[in-house]
């Protein structure tokens, strides 16, 4: 059997990316940490596509830290030009709900305007805790994903004959000697 | 050879309990800061800040969602306190139902029948379906936060004892 174990940057960069761009993406990125969660599952479905070999709870775990730390990096670079956007699109969304609904939410108001005040070293903080918190959260999905889609890989290596190209040479030198 | 066998095993449970210990410590701080957040905040200490912002990065902390304590809201949203309150309960059960000595991860049923109920509840909020009530999403969160410890202790000490494994290969 090829022992190999696949490439983890790739599925961590898909897994990572599609996070990073939920979670920072203004009204989606509501749902939490969900999307963190979901990424590392992403990444250990694209893991488990290309391989051959059984892979274990570890194996998911660090491709999800992976994906974290990408999910991190990806939402701090889309948060910075949609920031100005958000307040803006928030405050559309507040008018028109305001139209359907008697009563908004209490404290709604005060939310939105809070929203994005932060100074530069609280954004640069912001990143560290980001890659922190996103890299456990990553891990824990690329566990999860593991427990989805382990028998996803087991059955993608059934019926492959793993033969290492050095044992047919040898036997087909040894029956020239004989 | 037995005694190999034995001393691997001790050390494997070893391994397991220092990852499951870690985990513990880790939620009760994540936890406490939670609290500690609207403490400071009634203090007017300027720490409250760092903390309601690094919560942010997870959390929307919409003002209608959060629980209030001492006269602020909380840095996270009643759902995701659900979730961290029942991770916390996971990881204190994580002892009693699996124990050190096994690694192993709950079927994947345990953890769709978990995320039904708050996937569901989710969505009808998202869309304006309906508005559940603050208890009622930290219940939901607290049924999902429950199992997650199963996975996560499990897959960081996976992780650990195969790095140990392949590095006395080497």
């Amino acid at each position: 059997m090829n022992e190999q174990r696949p490439g983890m940057f790739i599925p961590a960069l898909i897994g990572g990316g599609i996070a990073g761009l939920l979670a920072g993406i203004p009204l989606v990125s509501c749902l939490c940490c969900l999307w963190i969660i979901g990424g590392g599952i992403i990444a250990v479905y694209f893991l488990a596509k290309d391989s051959f070999v059984a892979l274990s709870p570890g194996d998911g775990a660090i491709v999800g830290v992976f994906s974290g730390i990408i999910a991190a990096v990806v939402e701090f670079l889309i948060s910075i030009p949609l920031a100005p956007l958000e307040n803006k699109l928030f405050k559309n969304l507040l008018v028109e709900l305001s139209e359907y609904m008697d009563e908004m939410p209490a404290g709604f108001e005060s939310w939105m305007n809070n929203s994005f005040q932060a100074p530069l070293y609280m954004i640069l903080l912001g990143l560290v805790i980001s890659v922190v918190i996103f890299s456990a959260l990553g891990a824990l999905g690329g566990v999860i994903g593991i427990s989805i889609f382990k028998n996803r890989t087991i059955k993608s290596s059934q019926g492959v004959i793993d033969v290492p190209k050095n044992s047919i040479k040898t036997e087909n030198s040894d029956n020239s000697k004989s | 050879m037995s005694y190999e066998i034995r001393d691997s095993f001790w050390t494997f449970k070893n391994k397991v309990k220092i990852i499951y210990i870690f985990t513990l410590l880790g939620i009760v701080f994540w936890i406490a800061a939670i609290f500690l957040a609207p403490y400071l905040k009634s203090l007017s200490s300027p720490i409250n800040k760092i903390i309601y912002y690094s919560f942010s990065k997870i959390c929307h902390q919409a003002e209608s969602r959060c629980f209030y304590i001492f006269g602020n809201q909380m840095a996270v949203c009643s759902r995701c306190l659900g979730i961290y309150i029942g991770f916390l309960a996971g990881t204190v059960y994580y002892p009693l139902i699996r124990g050190f000595g096994i690694l192993s991860l709950p079927k994947h049923k345990t953890f769709f029948l978990a995320t039904v109920p708050i996937g569901i509840d989710t969505l009808g909020n998202f869309f304006f379906l309906w508005n559940t009530a603050g208890w009622l999403r930290l219940i939901l969160g607290f049924i999902w936060g429950i199992v997650l410890p199963f996975y996560f202790i499990t897959g960081i000490a996976d992780f650990f004892l195969n790095l140990n494994f392949h590095n006395k290969k080497q």
